[in-house]
């Protein structure tokens, strides 16, 4: 058995649709074909990846499954609002799913299953002010979540983002973040590990831009995306900053297969993290050992 | 419940009638050990109904350990054909009740699985000579089917006694009505004092019951116990493949002519890449941990799932096991 050469493999697959390709029951495990109309490489390491059209229909926190064809496919989270019109990724390559990804072109063909999971409840979030906390490519699904605030943004109160970055240049979505900041009721810090001669902001890992936080944290969401051990940081000092447990939502992305909640490689304690999750909350997780590695 | 006895010498014309329409599985005894194997008309027919569950576990009728589920640019439909297991134990009934919640229950619904199960009449029989390895009377099952199956039967000295779960079962009935008989009193009695029989040996070969609160115990065993259940442990995997309980897999994609395939594997969680992601991290890189994952999949959460262990207690585990670790000691201990 031989893998495929992405770049021409999938070109042949064809842009059927949905209730074309099965007209009695929908296959769990089929892929709807969509086109990577744009990429953006937004760092040396993360690019985003456009794909034209809407191939499914998500809430901000839903994940999906995305085919390289012939190589295999990997679970991401959006990070384009659920109300565009083009569904992104902002994908960091790390592993061989990600590593095809990379190689393919604009126009070329991928696979999407879903959404899956729970979406974040937005509707709890309203009248509140909501604390996003990300860091690395942990920006992107919480960048999903942002452009699903800010589009019913007098819903809130207001919205706070924190995000750390290794490096200056490791900071994702560069160019968006100065226009939100414009907006009144936004309000964005960010750090880096290590700055360079034209960094003016924090230096340091994103705690410690958590000393000061400016919210009822006996009231408001807080949503943390990042890497296991900023995770864990982060939400130690969340919960010493007084946010209910119940109220510190955790991004829990774990090694998936099926993303329905059959093939049990997610799994954190009893939840399925692609049926539960992938977003759960300190509340939910916290009598489990380790539930960030 | 409709009851019938089918006299010895009218089984070969059942299963030759059976196999008129799909392909019948029945379990034979080679080198001492049972194996389900296909009925082939022209050839010897010599079932064993009296011993234990077949070697291999039967989750490969419906749950294959390679299987195509998606092709693509365009994907298929399923197609499976009728089949009948026939003889299969109370405890391989067990495993297909989890396959059921998993893939039928929970949403969404495996479409190739259905299929076959839907294609499948299960036709247990009673499984009167336990051995060393059985334990299914701890997890909550009896030695003889009570639900899962079509039908069940039990082996009589007469022939076998037919126990009627289904309409799918009593069709079966209906189309060959005249190789059947009706069930004496006699009969009746027998079958009793087989099942009691049977009961009273698995008694005899476990001696204690797990505690009441055996998930509670799974879920909080220390470390040290944790370590030393695995200690015999070569990683050889053996308990998982057996298991006709395990449903983990893993989906991966091969170029098959012109299509791309997406396959299922069974897959199980004492890999060491079993939970490892992307980026190198590993919440199970530790074997003691994996280890104990299977005693908490299966008695604490599947338990709450579903209400019940992900267990058979069919001992396969125990009788594959390159170290011997026998699941019931650890259990007990707990």
């Amino acid at each position: 058995m031989e893998t495929v050469n992405p770049s021409r493999e999938s070109d042949k697959m064809s842009e059927q649709s949905q209730s074309e390709r099965f007209s009695k029951e929908v296959n769990p495990y089929y892929p709807v074909p969509a086109k990577i109309k744009k990429i953006i490489v937004e760092t040396s390491n993360i690019t985003t990846f456009i794909l034209g059209g809407m191939p499914i229909n998500f809430e901000a926190g839903q994940f999906a499954e995305l085919t390289v064809p012939g190589i295999g496919e990997a679970p991401f989270t959006p990070s384009s609002s659920p109300y565009a019109d083009d569904l992104e990724f902002t994908i960091m390559k790390v592993g061989r799913v990600t590593s095809a990804l990379f190689d393919l072109r604009e126009g070329d063909m991928v696979g999407v299953r879903g959404p899956f999971g729970k979406p974040y409840p937005l509707k709890e979030f309203k009248g509140r002010e909501v604390f996003l906390v990300g860091g690395g490519v942990g920006f992107a699904p919480l960048r999903s979540l942002f452009l699903s605030l800010v589009h019913n943004i007098k819903d809130y109160k207001k919205i706070y983002v924190r995000y750390g970055a290794r490096t200056p240049d490791d900071i994702v979505y560069k160019e968006l973040i100065p226009k939100w900041q414009k907006s009144g009721k936004v309000d964005i810090l960010l750090t880096v590990d290590v700055g360079d001669d034209s960094w003016k902001g924090s230096v340091g890992v994103v705690t410690v831009i958590l000393d000061e936080i400016p919210v009822d944290t006996n009231d408001s969401p807080a949503i943390v995306c990042g890497p296991p051990l900023m995770m864990k940081f982060v939400t130690q000092r969340l919960v010493e900053a007084g946010f209910k447990h119940s109220n510190i939502f955790l991004s829990m992305e774990k090694n998936m297969s099926c993303g329905v909640g059959k093939c049990n490689h997610c799994r954190v304690g009893k939840f399925y993290v692609c049926k539960d999750g992938p977003v759960l909350t300190w509340q939910d997780v916290k009598g489990i050992e380790d539930p960030f590695l | 419940m409709r009851t019938y006895l089918l006299p010895s010498n009218n089984i070969l014309e059942f299963v030759t009638k059976l196999s008129e329409t799909g392909p019948v599985f029945y379990p034979i005894l080679e080198d001492k050990n049972v194996h389900m194997v296909k009925f082939n008309k022209d050839k010897d027919f010599s079932p064993v109904f009296t011993k234990i569950r077949s070697v291999e576990n039967i989750k490969h009728f419906l749950f294959p350990s390679r299987d195509v589920v998606a092709k693509f640019p365009k994907d298929r439909h399923w197609k499976s054909e009728q089949q009948f297991l026939f003889g299969i134990k109370s405890c391989d009934l067990r495993g297909i009740d989890v396959y059921d919640r998993v893939f039928l229950n929970w949403d969404p619904v495996d479409p190739i699985y259905r299929q076959r199960r839907e294609n499948t009449t299960i036709i247990s029989m009673d499984c009167p000579e336990p051995e060393d390895c059985c334990f299914c009377t701890l997890v909550g099952l009896n030695p003889y089917g009570e639900s899962v199956c079509d039908i069940n039967c039990t082996p009589l000295s007469s022939g076998l006694f037919f126990e009627i779960f289904t309409e799918r079962g009593q069709e079966i009935i209906d189309r060959m009505p005249t190789i059947f008989k009706e069930v004496s009193k006699d009969e009746q009695k027998e079958r009793d004092r087989i099942r009691k029989q049977a009961i009273k040996m698995l008694g005899k070969i476990n001696d204690r019951s797990f505690k009441v609160d055996l998930s509670t115990r799974v879920e909080n065993a220390a470390r040290e116990v944790k370590r030393e259940a695995r200690s015999e442990c070569v990683e050889c995997h053996a308990c998982l493949h057996v298991c006709p309980t395990c449903y983990c897999f893993l989906l991966s994609d091969h170029k098959k002519g012109k299509d791309i395939e997406r396959v299922r594997t069974w897959d199980a969680c004492y890999y060491a890449a079993y939970a490892r992601v992307g980026g190198g991290a590993n919440p199970h890189y530790d074997i003691t941990e994996r280890f104990w994952n299977r005693f908490l999949c299966k008695f604490s959460y599947f338990n709450q799932y579903e209400g019940f262990y992900a267990c058979s207690g069919c001992g396969r585990c125990y009788r594959g096991c390159s170290g011997k670790i026998d699941i019931r000691e650890i259990l007990w201990k707990l």
